[in-house]
């Protein structure tokens, strides 16, 4: 395969199989192996998705989605970075807090979505503090590693050169751990879209999962429109798991195991 | 989008550095010598949770919020209600949903990931396919699995495998194409065939992160037990847990809370026993490159 050919096919072979499954969903849908009521056509969910899209409500429920999704990230992120930090620096209060760590972080986050509903009822604030409940845990353990995996040189030369307290936390421990924050970040950003999507559809709270729900009770017509609600979900996933796999590989470029990969698919590739 | 897909692992198992998950620390790496010192390191390990559990007690002991009630009430509802009580039935329900989706899910996810990295040409062509099914939350499926098939326990076996598979088949890719490439010419200069080659040497080598894969598929697995039990089912704890909060039945509420508690700690525990096993090997050549 000569240069050309090879790049269009790096890019065009991809898009093909987007196209041929969607095409494929055209068939089974209108070839009659679904019936409507069962299975949209892909052409009336791509409309149903069309007129949506022009229309405030549907921008609302993405902006009720992304806004929890986005609080609650970052109440996590900022209470696990500084109780994380905290924790690892101090062996006895770490040996102390990881197991109470550990068994909050097996216990999944939407049992309790029926005591947050009961007290704070189907608003923000419950979608907010599920979501910062449920990714705060395996993100507090990515940073308590991340510390503590620093090079005790690293840490030396910092205090030789004077460099302490906010400034230290900042400038040192900060970026040395920041591979595994990036990972920790990657995975909550996935896990609170799932809580911020249950939260809507099991409570009730404003958002693309309500929108999902109300459409499938909205009887067989509006069924194009829960699966235009739905490739929605999946276009936000995208956009927000890809965002934050960037940054990862961005700022892990220099990580034996990311190395490794790279220097495989680019021998791959030659 | 030529850059395959993430992987939804802690790079650190990856790269083989010493540091696990909390519960390893706490188990093993570093070998605990007298006695003195073991009893030393559970104590530590276990004054918190018993602190709290103590606080937790006499906090609520004269509560009378409607939302908190008292935890000797809670442990006592727990008792009649699991223990001898009818809801051990829901128990049985969710634990099955659970094992069989899970295991499914990761079956495929093994397989299909192994098949992916063995054909490149159809990992790529797949890979935006892959990735938009990845990122999709699972939980916004269910309302079109409850259009399409109704209202059943397959269905819930079925959307629990499916959340499943991701992360497992991401993982088990990615081990694989993090393999060194010395070994390969390795077993191709012992003429090792393809079958011997994948279960000697490619699947140990990404059994790590596939394990990781695996661990990730299981945290899953268990939300889309709840999910599915509370939308889409008539039995299981999710329905247990939604129900008592609709008819205002805090203190039953509470123990369901409790039971899934206890399952996701259990089952986590589990999880890392049986890894243990298995990947005794990995842990003992970590440990020795360590010391």
């Amino acid at each position: 395969m000569n240069a050309l050919s090879r790049r269009s096919f790096r890019w065009l072979a991809p898009a093909a199989a987007v196209l041929a499954t969607l095409l494929l969903w055209q068939l089974v849908t209108a070839g009659g192996l679904f019936r409507a009521d069962q299975f949209p056509t892909m052409t009336d969910t791509m409309i149903a998705l069309g007129k949506a899209v022009a229309t405030p409500p549907y921008w609302a429920a993405i902006g009720a989605t992304v806004q929890a999704w986005f609080l609650g990230l970052v109440i996590a992120s900022v209470l696990a970075i500084t109780i994380g930090s905290a924790l690892a620096f101090n062996d006895f209060a770490f040996r102390s807090a990881a197991s109470v760590i550990e068994i909050f972080k097996a216990i999944p986050a939407i049992a309790i979505l029926p005591l947050v509903i009961l007290v704070l009822g189907s608003t923000l604030p419950m979608k907010v503090f599920l979501i910062a409940f449920g990714v705060f845990w395996p993100l507090v353990i990515q940073v308590i590693y991340g510390v503590r995996s620093m090079d005790p040189t690293v840490l030396d030369t910092s205090k030789a050169l004077g460099v302490r307290g906010v400034r230290r936390f900042f400038m040192v421990v900060i970026p040395s751990a920041s591979p595994y924050i990036a990972t920790g970040l990657r995975i909550a950003s996935a896990s609170a879209l799932i809580l911020a999507v249950v939260s809507e559809l099991v409570g009730g709270a404003s958002g693309i999962g309500r929108n999902i729900l109300q459409a499938q009770n909205g009887g067989t017509a509006a069924y194009p429109v829960m699966y235009a609600y739905i490739i929605t979900a999946g276009l936000i996933g995208i956009i927000l798991t890809g965002a934050f796999f960037l940054l990862e590989r961005n700022v892990m470029h220099w990580h034996e195991s990311q190395r490794n990969i790279r220097s495989n698919s680019e021998g791959a590739l030659k | 989008m030529t850059q395959t897909i993430t992987p939804e692992v802690v790079p650190e198992r990856a790269a083989g550095a010493s540091i696990g998950e909390t519960t390893d620390l706490l188990v093993s790496p570093r070998r605990v010598r007298s006695r003195g010192a073991r009893v030393r390191n559970v104590l530590l390990a276990i004054w918190l949770p018993i602190a709290l559990l103590v606080i937790w007690w006499f906090a609520s002991a004269s509560s009378t919020s409607p939302f908190f009630p008292p935890l000797s009430r809670i442990l006592e509802e727990f008792w009649a209600q699991w223990i001898v009580g009818p809801a051990s039935m829901q128990l049985g329900s969710s634990l099955r949903n659970l094992a069989l989706g899970y295991l499914g899910g990761a079956l495929i996810g093994i397989v299909f990931g192994t098949l992916l990295w063995r054909f490149p040409p159809v990992r790529h062509v797949s890979n935006p396919l892959i990735y938009f099914l990845y990122v999709l939350p699972a939980p916004a499926l269910l309302p079109a699995m409850i259009a399409l098939f109704g209202i059943g326990e397959l269905r819930q076996i079925a959307l629990i495998s499916f959340g499943a598979i991701w992360p497992t088949l991401l993982n088990t890719l990615d081990g694989m194409r993090g393999l060194d490439q010395v070994k390969f010419d390795t077993a191709r200069a012992m003429k090792l065939s393809p079958l011997r080659q994948l279960f000697s040497l490619v699947l140990p080598g990404a059994s790590p992160q596939i394990a990781a894969g695996l661990r990730a598929s299981l945290q899953t697995s268990i939300i889309l037990m709840v999910v599915t039990e509370m939308v889409a089912a008539k039995q299981g704890i999710g329905y247990f847990i939604l129900q008592a909060q609709t008819v205002f039945a805090i203190t039953s509420m509470w123990t369901g809370i409790l039971m899934l508690a206890i399952i996701g700690t259990a089952a986590n525990y589990l999880f890392v026993g049986v890894e243990r096993i298995v990947l005794r090997w990995y842990y003992r050549s970590r440990a020795l490159t360590n010391s």
